[in-house]
């Protein structure tokens, strides 16, 4: 479906899984409880550094049937892993079809306009 | 000076366009009555309240000095379960059988009660981790120590008898 909107829409929330660090502050501020994170922890160690242990995302998933596209979850982001995108077609016939994973929102990240900080 | 006078020398000093009148849930002081009023010549808002106890919670209508004042007051008489002295409060949003005061603060949002709070999980946990006992647990803010009626089964039990433990930030 094409339709003229404004690059700067809310039309869905996209994210970058690479800078994700799943430190729960968007899923912890969204008033309508509808960011679902589950993440693990690995130990990752490097040549010549000590053991790091980092937090690997397992599932990210948003219930826009829940979402009221305040944004504060993009606002509050410190990694800048959430964007706004205006992409708007994503109805669905039942509620549990308005939770969309991280793949849907990996999908929306190339719909986000260029240089949008 | 009464409520229903305070409202009536506001409009005759010029507020005659009635905007809203709505209610606040002020707990152990009872609740609120918040009525803007609107002076189309000098532009200004004029914002009235009164209170009364949540143990009566009965204020006199509005209705005679505002005919527009029906539908707000029958919005709060149901939300907030306040009676308007001298005028019918018939249903206005609520479907029939519709049991409790949605607008007050110890109303128990079912939202809340059968969703468990998302962000309880700390970074690189999953909802399975959620079992395993933590001294502290992140608690959603703002939450109250809401009368848990009906926990629902599995995961969530964790949370809710986790928020149970203080009274929320």
């Amino acid at each position: 479906m094409t339709y003229d909107v404004p690059e700067s829409s809310r039309g869905i929330i996209a994210l970058d899984e690479n800078a994700c660090t799943s430190c729960m502050l968007c899923a912890r501020e969204c008033p309508d409880w509808c960011i679902d994170i589950d993440s693990h922890k690995e130990t990752v160690q490097e040549p010549g550094a000590r053991p790091k242990v980092v937090h690997v995302l397992d599932r990210f998933a948003i219930d826009f049937g829940l979402c009221m596209w305040c944004g504060i979850c993009i606002e509050v982001c410190p990694f800048d892993a959430l964007f706004w995108a205006p992409t708007f077609d994503h109805a669905a016939a039942d509620p549990a079809g308005m939770v969309h994973e991280r793949f849907d929102l990996r999908q929306w990240l190339q719909d986000v306009p260029p240089g949008t900080p | 000076m009464t409520w229903v006078e305070d409202v009536s020398a506001a409009r005759d000093a010029g507020a005659v366009f009635f905007d809203f009148l709505t209610a606040v849930d002020l707990e152990d002081e009872g609740f609120e009555l918040v009525c803007r009023l609107w002076d189309p010549v000098e532009h200004t808002e004029h914002l009235l309240t009164t209170r009364c106890p949540r143990d009566d919670p009965r204020v006199p209508t509005l209705t005679g000095v505002f005919a527009g004042a029906s539908w707000h007051e029958r919005a709060v008489a149901e939300l907030f379960g306040i009676g308007f002295e001298g005028h019918d409060t018939a249903r206005l949003l609520l479907s029939e059988g519709f049991e409790g005061h949605p607008l007050r603060k110890d109303f128990v949002l079912t939202a809340r009660e059968t969703k468990r709070w998302p962000g309880a999980k700390e970074p690189g946990e999953s909802d399975a981790d959620l079992a395993v006992p933590r001294r502290r647990r992140a608690r959603p803010l703002g939450a109250r120590d809401w009368p848990v009626a009906s926990a629902p089964a599995g995961p969530a039990d964790v949370h809710l008898s986790g928020r149970k433990g203080g009274a929320g930030e």
